[in-house]
């Protein structure tokens, strides 16, 4: 009967450990169980510029939402916002791809509107920026005149 | 009246398909090259090319960017968060002075004109909104690639934000506004406007 309730504690301990494992690797991967609080809004930029799922997206430098996906639609990358339902997006906001720093990662950048109508979820971001690639710009006024 | 299911489907069908496919060529193309052309037709006119015509050739190019141009759609996206705020008075204001300003730099950038061409790249449409692609091709051969977001008012499109090489202007403004509002008063706004287009127009 004792040798019993050795086994148990040490499953139990054991099932402790994995619950504490699986937590971790949500909670350092962001990776967010299905059903968060939250929607999603779409946004068709004609150059993704290596942006990533996962990548943030931020209002006034203050991060407040993920990339979803990201997915090749006529040519043009078609990416998946998730936004937190308490922020509201303005249907005339501008979103812009960034970089931080001259060579950092990717991030949306949201420069919200002055419109009285907001994005419903599922809706659209209509004005979009592309990334702004540093080579290409350089390259444009190296290599510029012919 | 009985809903028909099949006939629904398909206007449905037609709405989408009106409005994702891209067209060639269609109303706002137009419309943007008529605009082109007499921007054209006016630089190219040796009667205006002497320096003592530039009040009538600003004038003429006043009344063809007007035409084209929605100043006040363009001054609400500008000032976004901070048009509201605004009384009527204020945004009466403050749309010549933006608009006078946006005119000096377009003139300024038309003004070196010299043989660059514009070939147009096909828009996309989305019920009142539509992009026209435009790529300037300079006399070095580089090309610029330009879109012109237009939305329909009546029966004429009009431009309310241009975005040159990705970067767009009315972005651009409304970060300026933004960090100037943050700092200073509407008012102190107005007056450097107002300013700037007294210095350059006196």
């Amino acid at each position: 009967m004792r040798k019993f309730d050795v086994e148990l504690a040490v499953g139990f301990f054991l099932l402790i450990g994995i619950i504490c494992l699986g937590y971790l690797s949500f909670k350092l991967g962001k990776m967010e169980v299905v059903g968060t609080k939250g929607y999603d809004i779409s946004a068709v930029f004609s150059n993704s510029g290596g942006l990533k799922v996962g990548s943030g997206i931020v209002i006034a430098g203050v991060d407040v939402g993920r990339v979803r996906n990201i997915t090749l639609d006529n040519y043009q990358a078609r990416v998946v916002l998730h936004l937190p339902t308490d922020i509201k997006i303005q249907e005339d906001c501008i979103a812009s791809i960034r970089t931080k720093g001259l060579i950092g990662e990717k991030y949306i950048e949201i420069t919200p509107g002055g419109s009285q109508k907001t994005i419903p979820p599922g809706g659209k971001i209509r004005d979009t920026q592309p990334a702004v690639d540093l080579e290409d710009l350089i390259s444009k006024y190296v290599f510029g005149k012919i | 009246m009985h809903f028909r299911p099949l006939h629904s489907l398909v206007l449905s069908l037609g709405f989408f398909l009106a409005t994702v496919i891209p067209v060639f060529a269609g109303e706002p193309t137009q419309q943007m090259k008529q605009t082109t052309e007499k921007i054209l037709s006016v630089l190219s006119n040796p009667d205006l090319k002497d320096p003592g015509k530039a009040r009538e050739r600003k004038k003429q190019f006043s009344q063809i960017l007007d035409e084209r141009f929605d100043w006040e759609e363009l001054s609400r996206r500008s000032l976004a968060r901070h048009w509201v705020e605004r009384t009527p008075q204020e945004k009466k204001e403050f749309v010549p002075l933006y608009r006078d300003l946006l005119e000096r730099t377009y003139l300024e950038k038309v003004d070196d004109y010299s043989g660059e061409t514009v070939r147009y790249e096909g828009e996309t449409l989305d019920g009142e909104y539509a992009i026209v692609k435009v790529k300037i091709q300079t006399k070095s051969k580089r090309e610029i690639p330009v879109e012109y977001r237009m939305l329909k008012k009546g029966t004429t499109w009009r431009v309310y934000d241009i975005s040159i090489e990705g970067v767009s202007l009315v972005n651009n403004y409304r970060q300026q506004f933004s960090s100037m509002l943050q700092k200073s008063t509407f008012q102190e706004v107005l007056k450097k406007l107002r300013e700037k287009s007294s210095f350059e127009n006196p």
